[in-house]
C-alpha cells in the first residue's frame, strides 16, 4: 500500500492518494507509514521539479496533498516518530507583505523534517533577532518577493550581525528576486528563487545531504 | 509649448520603438529607461509622498527624465491592479478604464483589501503591493461562467472593497461620488505631467492600455492564486469555461482603450510561471492567444510581459503571425528567446536589476557590452529592465553606468 501512496501522490492523483492514506493509517505502524511515505513523495516531486518535469503547480497541488493528509495523520502519531533535522525561523522581510512563495517553501521544508518557525511577512529587522534568540535555530530563511527587499534583507542581516548571533546561523534567501549576486550582496549563506532548491540548500546547510 | 527639436525628438524615440517591434534594426538600440522607487529616492522624497502629492509626484518623474532620458518615459502616479472594477463597469466605456488602477488618493477612497499603499498601510517608503485573495469559493463557478460582469459587481466588489461592501448604501454612494471627484483631479494633474513630458520630447497618447489572461483574472481577484492551480485539476472544465466568458468581457475593455487612442495591449502575465508546458497550453494560452488575434484583428499590437521563467512556454509566441508585438522577459534567457524568436517576435528586457542594485559601474559597462553585442545584432529588439521596480537605495552611479552604455554600445 505504500508503493500505491508513493505512486497516487507523485503522480499528482490526489483522490486517490488521500485514499489509501486513510486506509493505511488504520493498519499497524499506518501513521508512522503515510508519514514517511509522504516525505519521500514530497522529496521525489521536489526532484523532479528541479528536474524540469514538474512545475509550480505540481508544488502547490504536492503541498496540498500533504496538508491534507497530515491532517489527519498528525493527531495518530506517537511522540518521537516526528523527528526533526533541525529548525528553521523563516519569514518575509520588511516592507514586503507576500506570502506564497514562502508558504510553497515552508510545507517542502517541513516535508523534509526541518521545524519550521513561520514567524510572518512585512517584519522589522528585531523581529528577526528576537526569533533566533528564542527558537535557537539552525537557520534562518528569509523571503521577498518585489526588489525592496534586497536591501531590507541586507539591513535585516546587519542587524542580526549587530546583535552577535550571525555566527550561530546559517541565513538562506529565497523569493522572485534573489540571486546569486543578490546573495553576495545581502550577505546571507545560500540563495534559492524556487522552493525545490531552498530546501535541498537548507539541507545542505544542516549537514543533511 | 512643444518645441520643434522636441516634437522630432518625440518622433524620433517612437519610430525607434516601432522599428524594433517590426523586427527592424533602428538608427539605435530603443531604451525603456529605468526607474520605480529610485525616482522617489532621487528627488529626496518619501516613497509616500510620491504616491500621494501630485506635484512633488511630477517634480519627480521630470527631474529623472531630464537627468535620465530614454526613448519611452516612465514613472508617474503608478497603482495596483483593480480588475474586477474594470470588468463589473465594462459597460461604461467612460469609466471602465478610470478604475483600472487604483492609485494612493483612489484607495483612500475605495479601501481595496488587496491594497497596501506607503505611508498608510505600510512603512513611508515602502513600496505599493498587491496582496491575492481569496474572493470567490469554487462552487461559484457556474455564477461566474453565466455572467462574469454581474458576478464581479454583486459578488466580488463588495467582498474586495471595505467602501463597497454594502452596495448601494450611503457609505458606498459616498464612496463613488467621492471617486469621481478623485479621478477629475487626478486628470487635470494627468494633463500637467503629459505636457511636461512632451516638452521633454515624449511621445503623446498612442501608448498602451491593458489586458490580462483570462486565468489571470480568476488566479489574482478570484480564487487567489494556488487555489487557481488546484482548480484546474479538480474542476478543469470548469475553469475553461470561465476563462472562455472572461475572454469577451475582458476584450470589450481592452478594445475601449483602443478607442481611446492606445496602440498596444499590455498583458502582464501572472500564472505563466505556475503552470507546466502541458498545463499552459491546455488552459493558459488559448484564451491569451485568442485575445492577441482578436485584438490585433482590431488593429493593435501586444506586449506580454512573462515574469519569472517563461522559458517552457516561449515555442506558443510562434502560434502567431509574425510582427504580432513584443515579450517582455524576467527571468527567462533573452539570449535563448532570441534563438528562438528572432524574426517572428520582438523581445524586451535583458537587463538584470540585481546586477545594477548589487553591481558596480564596471561591471555593469562589461554586463551591457555583451548583452547589446548579443541582442541587437538583426534588430527586433528593445533594451530594458527585467522589472519595473528599481528599490530606492539603488546606487544612481549604477543606473548611469546602463545610461552611458546604451550610449556607448546602442548604436547600430
Amino acid at each position: 500500500m505504500r508503493d500505491e501512496l508513493l505512486k497516487s501522490f507523485v503522480d499528482m492523483d490526489e483522490q486517490e492518494a488521500v485514499r489509501i492514506a486513510r486506509e493505511l493509517i488504520e493498519t499497524d505502524g499506518g501513521a508512522a507509514a503515510v508519514l514517511d511515505t509522504c516525505k519521500e513523495a514530497m522529496e521525489e516531486v521536489g526532484r523532479l521539479f528541479e528536474a524540469g518535469e514538474y512545475f509550480l503547480s505540481e508544488l502547490i497541488a504536492a503541498g496540498d496533498m500533504f496538508n491534507q493528509i497530515m491532517e489527519f495523520t498528525l493527531p495518530k502519531l506517537q511522540g518521537g516518530e516526528v523527528a526533526s533535522i533541525g529548525t528553521m525561523v523563516l519569514g518575509t522581510v520588511l516592507g514586503d507583505v507576500h506570502n506564497i512563495g514562502k508558504d510553497i517553501f515552508k510545507v517542502m521544508a517541513e516535508a523534509s523534517g526541518i521545524n519550521v518557525i513561520d514567524i510572518g511577512i512585512d517584519l522589522p529587522h528585531e523581529k528577526f533577532v528576537e526569533a533566533i534568540k528564542e527558537h535557537k535555530p539552525e537557520l534562518v530563511g528569509m523571503s521577498c518577493l518585489i526588489t525592496l527587499g534586497v536591501d531590507s534583507m541586507k539591513r535585516t542581516i546587519e542587524v542580526i550581525r549587530e546583535a552577535g548571533l550571525r555566527d550561530d546561523i546559517k541565513i538562506i534567501i529565497g523569493g522572485g528576486r534573489v540571486s546569486q549576486a543578490v546573495m553576495e550582496h545581502v550577505g546571507a549563506d545560500a540563495w534559492a528563487d524556487d522552493a525545490a532548491r531552498g530546501v535541498r540548500l537548507s539541507k545542505e546547510l544542516l549537514g543533511k545531504e | 509649448m512643444v518645441s520643434p527639436e522636441m516634437q522630432k525628438l518625440a518622433e524620433e524615440r517612437a519610430a525607434r520603438m516601432q522599428a524594433a517591434i517590426e523586427l527592424k534594426e533602428p538608427d539605435r538600440v530603443p531604451f525603456l529607461g529605468l526607474g520605480g522607487d529610485v525616482i522617489a529616492a532621487y528627488a529626496g522624497i518619501t516613497a509616500h509622498e510620491y504616491e500621494f502629492d501630485y506635484e512633488k509626484n511630477r517634480a519627480a518623474v521630470i527631474k529623472w527624465l531630464k537627468d535620465f532620458p530614454a526613448d519611452s518615459a516612465t514613472g508617474g502616479l503608478g497603482g495596483l491592479d483593480n480588475l474586477t472594477m474594470s470588468v463589473a463597469f465594462v459597460d461604461f466605456p467612460d469609466l471602465a478604464n478610470q478604475f483600472f488602477m487604483v492609485n494612493g488618493p483612489m484607495n483612500d477612497v475605495l479601501d481595496m483589501k488587496f491594497a497596501r499603499f506607503p505611508g498608510r498601510q505600510l512603512d513611508a517608503n515602502s513600496s505599493r503591493q498587491f496582496i491575492g485573495g481569496k474572493n470567490m469559493e469554487a462552487e461559484e463557478y457556474d455564477e461566474l461562467i453565466a455572467d462574469p460582469v454581474k458576478f464581479s459587481y454583486e459578488k466580488i466588489l463588495p467582498r474586495i472593497s471595505n467602501n463597497l461592501k454594502d452596495l448601494g448604501s450611503p457609505t458606498s454612494l459616498a464612496a463613488m461620488a467621492r471617486l469621481g471627484m478623485v479621478k477629475a483631479q487626478q486628470a487635470a494633474e494627468m494633463g500637467k505631467l503629459a505636457q511636461a513630458l512632451a516638452e521633454l520630447g515624449y511621445p503623446r497618447g498612442g501608448g498602451m492600455t491593458y489586458a490580462f489572461a483570462p486565468l489571470d483574472y480568476i488566479g489574482d481577484h478570484l480564487r487567489d492564486l494556488p487555489n487557481v492551480v488546484l482548480d484546474i485539476r479538480r474542476y478543469p472544465d470548469k475553469v475553461k469555461a470561465a476563462a472562455e466568458a472572461i475572454l469577451e468581457v475582458l476584450v470589450k475593455w481592452t478594445l475601449q482603450g483602443k478607442a481611446a487612442g492606445a496602440k498596444t495591449a499590455s498583458f502582464p502575465l501572472h500564472l505563466n510561471e505556475y503552470l507546466s508546458p502541458k498545463l499552459y497550453r491546455e488552459f493558459y494560452w488559448p484564451t491569451l492567444k485568442e485575445y492577441i488575434l482578436r485584438v490585433r484583428a482590431e488593429g493593435m499590437n501586444s506586449r506580454v510581459f512573462c515574469e519569472g521563467w517563461h522559458d517552457p512556454h516561449l515555442d506558443t509566441f510562434l502560434d502567431l503571425p509574425a510582427g504580432w508585438g513584443y515579450v517582455a522577459l524576467e527571468k527567462t534567457d533573452v539570449r535563448k528567446a532570441k534563438e528562438m524568436l528572432q524574426g517572428h517576435t520582438c523581445i524586451s528586457g535583458g537587463i538584470d536589476v540585481g546586477v545594477v542594485i548589487s553591481g558596480t559601474p564596471a561591471k555593469i559597462d562589461e554586463y551591457m557590452k555583451a548583452l547589446l553585442g548579443d541582442m541587437m545584432p538583426g534588430g527586433g529588439y528593445i533594451c530594458g529592465p527585467n522589472v519595473g521596480n528599481l528599490p530606492r537605495e539603488t546606487p544612481i552611479e549604477n543606473i548611469a553606468a546602463v545610461y552611458e552604455a546604451v550610449e556607448k554600445y546602442g548604436k547600430y
